[in-house]
């Protein structure tokens, strides 16, 4: 299971790092890398519910960039409540992931570019609605929401992402538009013989994964306390979501995985990435320890499904 | 009697019955016409065979009934109503299913989920999926189609006869009326044919219709209750059980006399020939283990055995696709060691594969370029550069010796039939000047006459002195071409059948059995 693999290997930097720094599991310092972690696992979730059907979503930056800006230049200027800024988020996220959702599924342009274009044409959008301006001004509802903790060590924040988490398990598991994700993800083809409507359930994953991506925004505005036209692009949060994904077990060619490991992915990387700062190992690595782990988990991965039997061989004619 | 005349005739009595009719229905693909009006009807409480050559339109009658392939002329008629815009979909709904040749499930969804992928049961009120419900008839349906394994397998561990129960099960759980079963039994040991046979028989008696195709006569004769014969895509005959012998099957499928395609002769002594090829304790357990064989100038070999048998993978492990575990082979005097196709190529070992258009051909790409993609770096050239008009007299030179029906060598390959395709790959691999040539199905896919064309070059390549291999399911073939037949089972040569011995019968139990 890699969700057990990655509770021992997050056990193992902790107890490394912590030999080292004592401080490292102070409940200030906890609570800073479950915070951290929550907008790149919100992010993964929708991540991992695209590449669960076997597309990929590469938009997702600006995706929260833009939520983030329309609801923080509100929320600094007339003290919009939370409630209404998640409906922003919900929305933003909705028709931008649906326009992705329609090119890939209606366009049928390949998911890897159709998202490539949409990186570009969103991140220029952010800046557009951003005004080129840095928004930090924001009310202190927000700033609690994002950095108080329930207890020492327990941020609000991971709550939320435990329930979005358990939501989507829920989603992905129990509903039939779920098990038709992972059918799509695993026999685009045959999902269609067996009657799945193969474009719908497309366009819904990069549906839901923009409004994730969205959510995603408002926590991070409500996490960081600024934003700016390149929010989010500039964070390598494309980067980390698909790193998060993948290092919790989700197979990049679709059909098999879950968000659970997601969001342990991204715990894994916030607490691998703040071991890496406390080991006094320059910030410029970040982005190289981020590409090395995944590129470890995708080696790990390969060798764990190695062994097992292919289905791919072809049954042959007989005499 | 034509069959729609039944269906006319059928219609006043039993209006609203589970009877599938297909009506004078075509297709055509690219402008090839693929079926050319031919109708079926499957009554209910029977099964009907389709028989036919490869590529006689069996399959794609299968699919245009289960909605994948939508007719260009023709209507469905499933217990007196129209199916119009049948799709896999709405087929499903209707209660049609297709147990299509290969199993196509969902690798990593367990194998109870796959029996109801595009239908999960779900709660009445939450609308949410029933995994209890899933569980609970999952489990009684395995145990019906005799399929052992644990619900939660997930379907890419199961083996190849296991996926194709699961495929039945598919339909069971469905509810379906009408049951396609396109080749269900070549991937099959005869034991499992015999369960699945046990289920077509129980299917049958609770009135569902049901379609069968299959290559084996024996059990077309056996299990089924109307016979339509198909070649070339069009309705040939059409006969309830004990209304057909044998030899008029035969007859009706390849459009003549039994008996008239003879074995070709050629000097057969080839024991004082020189040895050429020679395969030391090949292995890669489980596949295949202690593979040993030779082959001689001027021989044509056969390799027989079922599916799964290894036949292939030996093969490609000889030719470097994939790795054997030990062993040596031996061309020419000189040991291939960490072999390469690259490497085979150059010293004159060639491999013609069994799906060309997945291991062969370059699709898009023009007849000449797809004949010289072999010699690549043995082109001839001027300054470092390939020397095309050169390259283009290879290409002609090739394609001519082994008579390739084409437009011009510029025209892209996939404008070929199925048989001038395997004559342009072949011409490829003469270009490479080999000693040893393995042909691994050569005339799958290959229309009837062009088979001949095929056994034709083969030949000839052993006559100007080449030793051929060639593996094929089709025992009369290997019958009528090889000097000597290797037969493998389960991964090990059991058998060595040369000369008059070789005949389709003797091989057949040595095939199947694994001994005499």
């Amino acid at each position: 299971m890699r969700e057990v693999q990655l509770i021992l290997a997050i056990g193992i930097v902790v107890a490394v790092t912590t030999a080292a720094h004592p401080s490292f599991v102070a409940p200030g310092n906890i609570s800073f890398m479950l915070a951290d972690a929550s907008a790149t696992a919100i992010l993964a979730m929708g991540q991992t519910i695209v590449v669960l059907a076997k597309g990929i979503d590469l938009s997702v930056a600006p995706i929260l960039g833009i939520s983030a800006v329309l609801v923080a230049f509100p929320a600094q200027d007339l003290n919009l409540p939370i409630i209404v800024g998640l409906a922003i988020v919900l929305g933003v996220g909705l028709v931008l992931g649906a326009a992705n959702g329609v090119l890939v599924s209606i366009a049928r342009i390949p998911p890897i570019i159709a998202t490539l274009a949409t990186l570009s044409v969103y991140g220029g959008l952010q800046f557009i609605v951003a005004k080129g301006e840095e928004i930090s001004n924001i009310p202190n509802s927000y700033a609690a929401l994002g950095n108080d903790d329930i207890v020492a060590g327990v941020p609000w924040v991971l709550l939320i992402v435990i329930a979005l988490a358990a939501a989507v398990t829920f989603f992905l598991r129990h509903t039939n538009m779920g098990r038709s994700i992972y059918a799509i993800g695993n026999d685009a083809t045959a999902a269609h013989r067996s009657g799945i409507p193969v474009r719908r359930v497309t366009f819904i994953s990069y549906t839901l994964c923009g409004i994730l991506a969205g959510i995603g925004g408002l926590i991070y505005l409500c996490h960081v306390g600024s934003v700016d036209s390149t929010t989010g692009t500039a964070d390598n949060i494309n980067l980390t979501s698909i790193a998060a994904t993948l290092i919790g077990g989700t197979a990049l060619t679709g059909g098999r995985g879950g968000v659970a490991g997601s969001v342990l992915g991204a715990i894994f990387l916030s607490v691998a990435l703040t071991a890496m700062v406390f080991a006094l190992i320059p910030a410029i690595w970040e982005p190289a320890g981020v590409g090395a782990l995944m590129l470890l988990a995708m080696l790990f991965d390969r060798r764990s499904t190695a062994r097992s039997p292919s289905r791919t061989r072809r049954p042959r004619r007989a005499p | 009697m034509r069959p729609e005349d039944a269906a006319d005739r059928h219609e006043v009595w039993q209006p609203g019955g589970s009877r599938y009719l297909a009506s004078h229905v075509s297709k055509a693909f690219n402008g090839a016409g693929v079926l050319h009006d031919v109708s079926l009807v499957l009554e209910p409480g029977s099964v009907h065979s389709l028989l036919g050559e490869n590529g006689a339109g069996k399959s794609t009658l299968f699919k245009i009934m289960s909605g994948l392939y939508e007719p260009d002329a023709g209507e469905l008629v499933l217990g007196g109503e129209r199916l119009d815009n049948l799709t896999p979909r709405s087929a499903l709904q209707q209660g049609i299913y297709l147990v299509p040749q290969e199993p196509t499930l969902m690798a990593h969804l367990s194998a109870a989920e796959n029996l109801y992928v595009g239908a999960l049961p779900r709660h009445g009120r939450t609308r949410l999926v029933d995994w209890k419900r899933i569980a609970r008839e999952s489990r009684s349906v395995f145990e019906r189609v005799g399929l052992d394994v644990d619900i939660e397998t997930p379907a890419r561990n199961l083996s190849i006869a296991q996926q194709q129960l699961l495929e039945c099960a598919r339909a069971l759980v469905h509810n379906c009326r009408v049951i396609l079963f396109d080749e269900p039994t070549s991937p099959l040991t005869p034991h499992e044919v015999e369960i699945l046979f046990d289920l077509m028989q129980g299917l049958r008696s609770e009135g569902l219709a049901l379609g069968f195709i299959s290559h084996r006569l024996d059990e077309v004769i056996s299990v089924s209750d109307q016979v339509t014969v198909l070649r070339d895509g069009r309705f040939v005959m059409n006969a309830p059980r004990d209304g057909y012998t044998r030899d008029e099957l035969v007859t009706a499928m390849i459009g003549r006399p039994i008996g008239v395609r003879t074995r070709v002769r050629r000097s057969s002594d080839v024991t004082d020939r020189r040895e050429i090829l020679r395969v030391e304790d090949l292995s890669a357990p489980p596949t295949f283990t202690d593979v040993s064989f030779t082959l001689r100038q001027h021989e044509v070999a056969g390799l027989a055995g079922l599916v799964g048998s290894g036949r292939t993978e030996i093969a490609e492990a000889i030719f470097g696709l994939r790795r054997a575990d030990h062993g040596r082979v031996v061309l020419d005097g000189t040991p291939l060691t960490h072999r390469t196709p690259r490497e085979c190529i150059d010293a004159g070992l060639i491999y013609l594969p069994e799906d060309r258009a997945r291991n062969g051909i370059f699709g898009e790409v023009d007849i000449s370029r797809n004949v010289t993609a072999g010699i690549i770096p043995h082109l001839p050239r001027r300054w470092h550069l390939i020397r095309t008009d050169r390259e283009l007299l290879l290409a002609e030179h090739a394609t001519t010796r082994t008579a390739v029906r084409m437009q011009t060598l510029g025209s892209t390959i996939n404008t070929l039939s199925g048989g001038n395709q395997q004559r342009a790959m072949i011409a490829r691999w003469l270009l490479a000047e080999p000693k040893v040539a393995i042909f691994d199905e050569p005339t799958r896919g290959v229309d009837v006459g062009a088979k001949d064309d095929i056994y034709d070059i083969v030949t000839d390549l052993a006559t100007s002195g080449l030793a051929c291999l060639i593996i094929s399911s089709d025992l009369e073939e290997l019958a009528l071409v090889c000097d000597r037949v290797l037969v493998i089972y389960e991964g090990r040569i059991v058998g060595e059948v040369e000369g008059e011995a070789v005949t389709t019968a003797h091989l057949g139990q040595l095939v199947v059995e694994g001994a005499m």
